[in-house]
């Protein structure tokens, strides 16, 4: 089962050629579905009715005229925080059982346009924050390489669908981690774009000002082929920027000789040291890209406690002031996790939170500076492989700090990719972080580093079952 | 800032905020309040008043035409 899922390229070029049906490659990952999802509970709501149609117009339409793009006829999955037209989003909050949105979110309406199928609706924590929560109306996703293992969220369904090929990518979104973590955990590719550059229109906040939108996939090549059909300028979202978009897989296959990378070891060496696996990983990923050619050095920033604290409290201030109404009137219908969160707004003064707002120009300057002349730097996404599920701490906001808030903060361009696996099997990844709106290069980056390395290869055991 | 909060500065907020907590939710939230205000610190630095805030104002080519 494992060898019959294609990438987005590869469906791509065979439906192109017209050797895979649009339908065909529906039917199989709604088979998976039905098989597996029972257990990974990556989905909270299927249109499979609405796939199988989609697929069928899909397929008259490139026999006719041909694909009109790679994303045509290629089945994914939005995140449930997703407006899409019709079709309920929940937010996976009682609040919103019976919501069914009159419009599509931009990033439904762009992908919808590029050809793509819909599966279903993937499952999140609670409005993207908090979880795992079991006291929500649906289940939190279970992850594919070991169903006893946490995916990380907030995108954990996209994670756990993308990695079981449920659907070959989908929407995920990040604001602090939460397409990153899931694509580490789930052993797949993760892209938080630029601040901007995905239109936040139609899709729930957890916080205004680090709320991004991205691509997840079993490649990077895959995400770039996503981040296409989905950057653009969108005058409903007022953070979005208005730039040239470039052609993001223009330069894969390039190589990245005479790029320079930068380590910021002490992020995952010091501030927080990470698993002896998680370590395997980077070290040999260092090792891969000065085979390729890549200049190495070294980058020292603030200590990730900084950018965590500046981070946590302009998004515990957003969020209470986003779901403030219901914090104030209905505060016992969120999930535990997600009210204890909610509650930390009282704790924030809007003095702390405007200290934190002018620390996050000098720390975004600080990167500024430690970046110049760098195309890359790198260093952990997650500390380690997947926690068991109910192993997960509530108040893991005043553990140690994780390492994908930085890239919030400064609104830079960070993917995650999949470096190997640990010691309990599950994957461990990378995270690399890109100069603003440079997407072609840490794509290309992370394209060079997953066609060097064997790590996609391997699919979750359970799929060849 | 200190770590610890009395209990009428704390019922303070809690009403500011509007919430109206169970008493074991406010023990919870009463045992992470020294998390918020290591946080509070750490972002506060010598930096004087001009230092300016990250908000970004843009204005495009629409508006100014």
């Amino acid at each position: 089962m494992s060898g019959a899922i294609p990438t987005i390229a590869e469906a791509a070029r065979l439906i192109a050629a017209k050797q895979l049906s649009p339908v065909e490659l529906t039917r199989t990952c709604l088979d998976r579905v039905h098989k597996l999802d029972g257990e990974l509970h990556a989905f909270v709501h299927l249109t499979e009715e609405r796939a199988l149609a989609e697929a069928r117009a899909a397929e008259a339409a490139i026999t006719a005229h041909g694909p009109k793009g790679p994303l045509h006829g290629i089945p994914i999955g939005l995140k449930d925080i997703v407006d899409t037209k019709g079709i309920p989003t929940t937010c996976q909050s009682k609040f919103l059982q019976d919501n069914i949105p009159v419009t599509d979110a931009a990033c439904a309406e762009k992908l919808a346009a590029a050809g793509t199928v819909l599966i279903g609706k993937t499952t999140t924590h609670e409005f993207a924050d908090g979880g795992p929560s079991f006291d929500l109306p649906k289940p939190p996703a279970r992850n594919p390489w070991n169903t006893e293992h946490f995916t990380a969220g907030s995108s954990s369904g996209t994670g756990a669908g993308v990695a079981a090929g449920l659907i070959l990518g989908g929407i995920g979104t990040d604001t602090g981690g939460s397409i990153r973590g899931p694509a580490a955990l789930c052993g797949i590719a993760g892209i938080k774009p630029t601040y901007g550059l995905v239109s936040r229109a139609g899709v729930a906040p957890a916080a205004f000002s680090l709320d991004h939108i991205g691509p997840m996939a079993w490649t990077a090549e895959d995400c770039a082929l996503m981040l296409q059909a989905l950057a653009g300028h969108d005058p409903r979202d007022p953070a979005s920027a208005s730039r040239p978009i470039p052609n993001y897989t223009a330069q894969l296959g390039s190589g990245i000789k005479g790029l320079k990378i930068g380590v910021i070891h002490h992020f995952h060496e010091t501030d927080h040291k990470v698993s002896d696996g998680t370590q395997r990983g980077i070290t040999a990923a260092i090792a891969t890209f000065r085979d390729l050619g890549a200049e190495i050095r070294e980058v020292q920033v603030s200590p990730l406690q900084d950018w965590l604290a500046c981070g946590s409290l302009i998004s515990i201030t957003e969020r209470a002031a986003a779901y403030e109404e219901w914090v104030r009137t209905r505060l016992g219908d969120f999930s535990d996790r997600l009210r204890s969160r909610l509650m930390l707004g009282a704790f924030v003064t809007g003095v702390d939170y405007l200290q934190a707002v002018r620390r996050r120009r000098e720390l975004r300057a600080e990167l500024q500076t430690a970046m110049k002349g760098l195309d890359a730097v790198l260093t952990a996404t997650q500390p380690a492989e997947a926690a068991k599920i109910d192993a997960v701490p509530k108040w893991d906001l005043f553990g140690p700090p994780n390492f994908t808030m930085p890239f919030n903060v400064a609104g830079y361009p960070a993917i995650s990719v999949c470096s190997g696996f640990g010691e309990g099997g599950l994957p461990v990844a990378i995270q690399l972080a890109g100069q603003p709106f440079r997407e072609p290069t840490l794509l290309r980056i992370a394209h060079a580093f997953e066609k060097a390395t064997p790590f996609r290869d391997r699919r979750p055991a359970l799929l060849a079952a | 800032m200190p770590a610890e909060i009395p209990t009428e500065a704390f019922e303070f907020l809690l009403s500011r905020a509007g919430l109206d907590l169970t008493d074991e939710q406010k023990a919870e939230l009463k045992g992470v309040y020294a998390g918020i205000t290591a946080m509070a610190e750490r972002v506060r630095k010598p930096r004087g008043y001009m230092a300016e805030p990250a908000h970004v104002y843009d204005f495009t080519e629409e508006d100014l035409a």
